[in-house]
């Protein structure tokens, strides 16, 4: 089978692609047990043994079937990117009372002109930064949400807002709500992937963990930059055993498996066990072939670019054409763990260069799925934790800005080339159709078929959800 | 609805930004109230939550509800027919015409003679919240099922409501029910068990066969399998008491304290520090109260004291190392915010009061306060000033590193150092006299036995007492104000510091001594005491039997599962307090139990009624924690070290000491060993552990199947088996023997020697076949 065709192959071929894993998959479901105590009804050793991640149904019928997100930690200034403000110029160097807001940090000085060109594209005439001339290409498949606020103005806790929707690192990610609500679609890779190139986004673990969540619906981590198809997950595969000799290996142990079951009469455990080895055998070869990335074609990869967050673009294509739920990709260069942060000292020179880093990448995987026919079906969420505000911090940076931001999705049910919500006359606060994180998680649970107020999960004596007593779904921005 | 909600997020934003828990609230409240014609929606009851009841309780509520000290005007605006009813001016709320209602005239200030809240007038959104809520019809949930919690603090009938619930409740020691099956009898448990299998028409399971009940308590009291002579010398052992002996002895094995302690450091949510961004310094001492608590189990150490030192244990002087038990807190996340944002700031701080009052109150006590930190506990009877009356008592307490040794300690090594110097400025001295003297003057006599003392003491010298432990110490002295909504800048009435008042019925003594950790500690056993025994037997039988009496640990609430045998957790109750709160004593009286020696066959009439088994007509088997495989593995290939205490090490693949002794870091994700011990579903050292899940997934099999520690346990067991046994049958009863205490069936042999038979690559067979013995199913599970 040729994985690395055509990218305008038709439709089947993704179907067959997920068919490779829903070939055993089907037989798999059963291939993984959580702790019958979690399930309200359980029977210790009686009920069927039902995977956690086996697809389940949405609340009702969703516009998306996977997300990737990609998340650019750090905080991506809004004024030098999507959100262009002209009356910045006027003021440029005041401090209009408009923008004269108390607890910001470290911005006591005047209003800054952003360092880079705008221009306007596509069909509905977006202004776009030129440091983002691939994504402006684009403009007329995305969707704008200028009016992004957020809880506080440090990277800590925003990260964790944007992840998983609490301050603190102690409730599961988005990820693993989606695969907790929806399962996965095969059963042979991780439903939840998180990725980045070099350094974790800050928070590490927590931002695709799952917390009290069991434990299956945590995402599995890859470092783009030191990846080897072959190593991305840890023990995937047995140097010192031939193919053969392990697959008679394997054989034995569920043969003497069995025996054991034969003399209990009856334990799920064990019988799932028995399902989740057969599962980590075909593991072995469906892994490392998804991040394989050689095997695309030489046009597909020149799309792309070479850059590593280009890379990771690529290899989220890959996963969610084979079914993997959610797709977690955070930006990082340099190893640092808030890639967007170099704006406290000069917008200019660390702007463009996040941007140049991920730019072509972006755009070439929006591209990519809407040629493959898998736009429709796939919500891409673009933007940071918060933005930076337009007054400067020293002579040519910006600091935090919680009070307004912008992001940006594509496909998945969201209205192309469409803007949303603004921020005030110089883009500090967001002041028309104000979206907190909260109702962005509210409206991508929604996206997915699920209703975020229905989600939940009872532990410790109470019934959680990925958007606590908030959350309103933004049904302006849906097609 | 739409309208509203959506400009007005940035006044909700900064009014109601607290994280909170009333979810379930609000779908309990929609599932039990009694169809109305006008009956509110689920997202009129929110934006009720949300925006309306924070600012009614905010600016009303200390002059018009039923926990006002003074009420005015006769106006209750905490309930829906107070507002209907209205107050002395007549009915404020007309619902369906804002224009009509009192309440709007008043928040307007359209009229000098009503303007409320009289110091300041609400801004404009609020009041356009209040008017959009009266025109919706200002739905109002259904409150019955928390009647008792929304009641005024001072108006329940906090007697009624101790003597209501099952959890409350003093502890009684009820008589044990006459049962049929005499011969299943062994002690008073038996009855209370069989009493309910009877009464339902199950058929108790007999006694588990002696190999399954050898390893059985091994693993359960020591983490550890029986050795094969072990086995020999119990099989042959054919005294009534057989098994009593086992259990004494191992009971005085420090394994046993090993064990019990990892299950305790689930509870106490144990990690070695390096948590996230904002807790994320390493507590390089934490071993040291781990230590403590594997001490506590083996010395048996009682366990109202064993509490108290972990909340006091520096007040507690009278135990020079009861400073120790602190760590209990002192390990817990120490939240900072990196901006110094003063929203950001208040947050961290409430964010670790929230650790201290969570792990506390569930972990003690089964109850969920930190539920009240918002808001009065929507479920159960625990008044948001409750929490803060706690929380005071951990606001004046600070987190600090403290030199490990007590003053006995450093005593005892300073006299000994001195005692050993005393000693060599004789020795020289006499040896200087014996090169002065002429050269044929006989040796003192004094100096061999001088000489001989010196290398006695220098032998015996206690370890240099150093390094440091993370304790509480009191710094100050102050109660605390209730935080309204949960957000510390926000100031409400004082909460003096005291226990809680479902316990005390308000009348407790207010705690004055410093922090007041002392007089908390006291009052866990004081008032808190049915609470407090409850909750630690039905830890005990928890970890005796894969699942609590009370299913819900750590939440005897009223969202917990109620106990499936109530006389008999209060029948334990009452004989742990009895026996001084010895946990062995429990131990004891748990294991030789009928009910505990059970066998864990299937039985499919009794599968039928309860296949959760609920009743334990049989003993469910389970599967090891991962702490329990990885060491029982490292046992059986022969390679444990079995060293007690010391430093944690994060090279558990390399190192051979006990998983015990594994870092752990909060949040998992900084050692391949935290990587490891959480695919086998060890729990997250974020908040405190109940119980543990059993998760079977792929990956788990990928690390029995590929990882190197695997296949170095399958080289070194093979070449165990080599040395020891002469042929490949003997080999293959002897792994039996190790691995399931058992004798392979014939079937076994003949797949196991045709296995071996087949020639191999690289990995010699039997180290492929031992693997396989390894992986399996059997050697993880408990039966």
């Amino acid at each position: 089978m040729n994985l690395g065709g055509d990218p305008r192959a038709p439709l089947s071929r993704r179907e067959s692609l997920r068919r490779i894993g829903a070939g055993f998959g089907s037989l798999g479901l059963a291939g993984v047990l959580a702790d019958p105590a979690l399930f309200a009804s359980g029977k210790e050793h009686g009920q069927q043994a039902v995977s956690p991640l086996a697809p389940k149904a949405p609340h009702f019928a969703p516009k998306a079937k996977h997300v990737i997100q990609l998340f650019m930690p750090g905080g991506p200034s809004q004024v030098d990117t999507f959100d262009h403000k002209p009356d910045i110029a006027k003021h440029a160097g005041k401090r209009p009372s408009l923008v004269n807001r108390k607890s910001l940090r470290n911005t006591k000085n005047g209003l800054m002109v952003s360092p880079f060109g705008f221009k306007r594209y596509g069909e509905c005439g977006k202004m776009v930064s030129d440091i983002f001339p691939n994504v402006g290409e684009l403009v007329d498949d995305l969707c704008f949400i200028h009016s992004c606020h957020t809880d506080i103005p440090e990277h800590a806790g925003a990260i964790l807002m944007m992840t998983l929707g609490a301050l603190q690192a102690n409730r599961p990610s988005m990820g693993s709500w989606l695969t907790y609500g929806l399962g996965t679609e095969n059963q042979d890779l991780p439903g939840f992937v998180a990725m980045s190139p070099r350094a974790q986004p800050r928070g590490k673990l927590a931002n695709w963990g799952s917390s009290f969540l069991p434990g299956a619906h945590a995402g599995t981590y890859v470092n783009i930059a030191s990846m080897k198809p072959d190593t991305v997950m840890r023990n995937l595969s047995n140097p010192h055993l031939p193919r053969l000799e392990q697959r008679n290996q394997a054989d034995l142990l569920s043969r003497l498996n069995k025996l054991h079951l034969d003399r209990l009469e009856k334990d799920s455990h064990l019988e799932a066990g028995i399902e989740a080895m057969e599962l980590a055998f075909r593991m072995q070869f469906a892994v490392p072939d998804v991040f394989d990335v050689s095997r695309e074609t030489k046009e597909t990869r020149a799309l792309y670019g070479d850059s590593e967050y280009a890379k990771g673009c690529l290899i989220a294509r890959r996963l969610i054409e084979r079914g993997v739920r959610c797709v977690q990709l955070s930006h990082s260069i340099d190893g640092y763990d808030i890639a967007w942060d170099t704006g406290h000292g000069d917008i200019k020179g660390g702007h463009a260069r996040l941007a140049k880093a991920c730019d072509q990448g972006i755009a070439a995987l929006i591209k990519d799925l809407k040629w493959r026919g898998l736009l429709d079906e796939t919500l891409v969420v673009w933007g940071g934790e918060f933005g930076r505000a337009p007054t400067s911090e020293g002579k040519k940076g910006r600091d935090h800005d919680h009070y307004g931001f912008t992001m940006f999705m594509a496909g998945g049910g969201v209205k192309p080339g469409f803007s949303y919500g603004a921020t005030d006359n110089f883009g500090l606060t967001a002041v028309e159709n104000r979206v907190h994180v909260h109702d962005l998680h509210a409206t991508i649970l929604h996206l997915m078929g699920l209703d975020h107020k229905k989600l939940t999960y009872r532990y410790s004596g109470r019934d959680y959800r990925l958007t606590d007593v908030h959350g309103k779904v933004i049904h302006d921005i849906i097609a | 609805m739409k309208s509203l909600n959506e400009n007005d997020r940035a006044t909700m934003n900064s009014l109601c930004r607290i994280s909170c828990c009333c979810l379930s609230f609000i779908a309990v409240l929609a599932a039990l109230s009694p169809l109305r014609a006008e009956e509110p929606t689920a997202e009129q009851l929110t934006f009720f939550e949300q925006k309306i009841r924070p600012v009614l309780a905010e600016h009303c509520y200390k002059c018009h509800s039923t926990r006002s000290k003074k009420l005015k005007a006769e106006l209750y605006l905490d309930s829906r027919e107070g507002l209907l009813k209205g107050g002395e001016t007549g009915p404020v709320v007309v619902p369906g015409k804002p224009e009509a209602s009192l309440l709007v005239r008043a928040v307007v200030y359209l009229d000098n003679e009503l303007e409320m809240p009289p110091n300041k007038k609400l801004p404009d959104k609020v009041i356009a919240d209040l008017q959009e809520w009266i025109r919706i019809g200002a739905p109002w949930p259904e409150e019955k099922p928390t009647q008792n919690a929304e009641q005024a603090v001072e108006g329940r009938d906090w007697k009624k409501l101790r003597l209501e619930s099952w959890a409350f409740r003093p502890v009684n020691k009820p008589t044990p029910p006459e049962t049929k099956h005499q011969e299943l009898v062994h002690n008073p448990i038996d009855q209370f068990v069989l009493g309910k299998i009877e009464k339902r028409g199950l058929e108790p399971l007999g006694k588990a066969g002696k190999r399954v009940l050898l390893r059985r308590i091994h693993l359960d009291l020591t983490g550890l399998p029986p050795t094969p002579a072990e086995m020999k010398t119990f099989l042959g052992d054919q005294r009534k008491d057989a098994l009593d002996h086992v259990i004494d002895s191992l009971l005085k094995s420090s394994h046993y304290g090993e064990r019990w302690a990892r299950h305790w450091l689930d509870t106490a949510r144990y990690s070695d520090g390096l948590g996230g961004f904002g807790d994320n310094g390493p507590l390089p001492g934490a071993w040291r109260y781990r230590d403590w608590v594997v001490d506590c189990f083996n010395r048996d150490l009682p366990y109202d004291q064993f509490v108290k030192q972990q909340i006091a244990g520096d007040l507690y002087t009278e135990d020079p190392l009861a400073f120790y038990g602190t760590g209990f807190f002192a390990i817990g996340p120490n939240y900072k915010s990196d901006g110094g944002d003063p929203e950001a700031k208040a947050q961290a701080e409430a964010e670790t009061l929230a650790d201290r009052i969570d792990t506390f109150s569930r972990a003690f006590l089964g109850l969920t306060v930190q539920c009240a930190r918002c808001h009065d506990h929507k479920f159960d009877p625990i008044p948001q000033k409750d929490y803060y009356s706690i929380a005071g008592v951990f606001r004046n307490s600070r987190t600090h590193k403290r030199s490990a040794a007590s003053a006995e300690m450093t005593k005892k090594y300073n006299d000994h150092q001195k005692a050993i110097k005393e000693l060599e400025k004789q020795i020289k001295s006499l040896n200087e006299e014996k090169k002065k003297a002429p050269e044929n003057t006989a040796d003192n006599p004094d100096l061999p036995k001088l000489q001989q003392e010196l290398n006695k003491l220098k032998k015996t010298m206690p370890p240099k007492p150093g390094g440091e432990v993370h304790v509480l110490a009191d710094s100050g002295n102050k109660d605390m104000h209730v935080a309204i909504r949960g957000d510390l800048r926000k100031k409400g009435e004082v909460a003096p510091r005291q226990f809680l008042t479902i316990m005390t019925g308000g009348n407790g003594p207010v705690f004055k001594q410093g922090s007041g950790r002392k007089e908390l500690a006291e009052a866990v056993f004081e008032a808190g005491k049915p609470l407090a025994a409850r909750v630690m037997i039905n830890r005990i039988w928890q970890y005796h039997f894969g699942h609590g009496l009370v299913r819900t640990p750590s939440n005897f609430g009223s969202l917990g599962e109620k106990p499936s045998h109530p006389q008999l957790l209060d029948w334990l109750s009452a004989a742990f307090e009895e026996s001084g709160w010895s946990i062995k004593k429990m131990h004891r009286l748990i294991l030789s139990s009928a009910t505990y020696q059970r066998s864990s066959r299937f039985h499919q009439a009794n599968f039928d009624k309860d296949g959760d088994n609920r009743l334990l007509w049989r003993m469910s088997p389970r599967r090891m924690e991962i702490e329990v495989w990885r060491d029982s593995l490292l046992a059986v290939t022969g390679e444990l070290d079995r060293k007690i205490g010391g430093q944690p090490t994060d090279k558990i693949f390399d190192v051979k000491r006990r998983t015990l002794y594994t870092t752990i870091s909060r949040n998992g994700d900084r050692f391949a060993s935290d990587e490891f011990l959480r695919l086998f579903d060890f729990p997250s050292p974020a908040s405190t552990a109940p119980k543990r899940a059993t998760s079977t997934v792929p990956q788990q099999y990928l690390f029995m199947l590929n990882s190197p520690f695997m296949i170095a346990r399958a080289r070194v067991f093979s070449e165990r088996l080599q040395k020891e046994e002469k042929d490949d049958p003997a080999r293959i009863t002897q792994a039996y023997a190790l691995l399931y205490g058992r004798q392979p069936t014939e079937e076994e042999t003949r797949i196991g020697l045709a296995f071996l038979a087949e020639k191999a690559e690289k990995i010699p067979r039997l180290q492929q076949y031992t693997q396989v013995l390894l992986s399996s199913h059997e050697f993880i599970q408990v039966r």
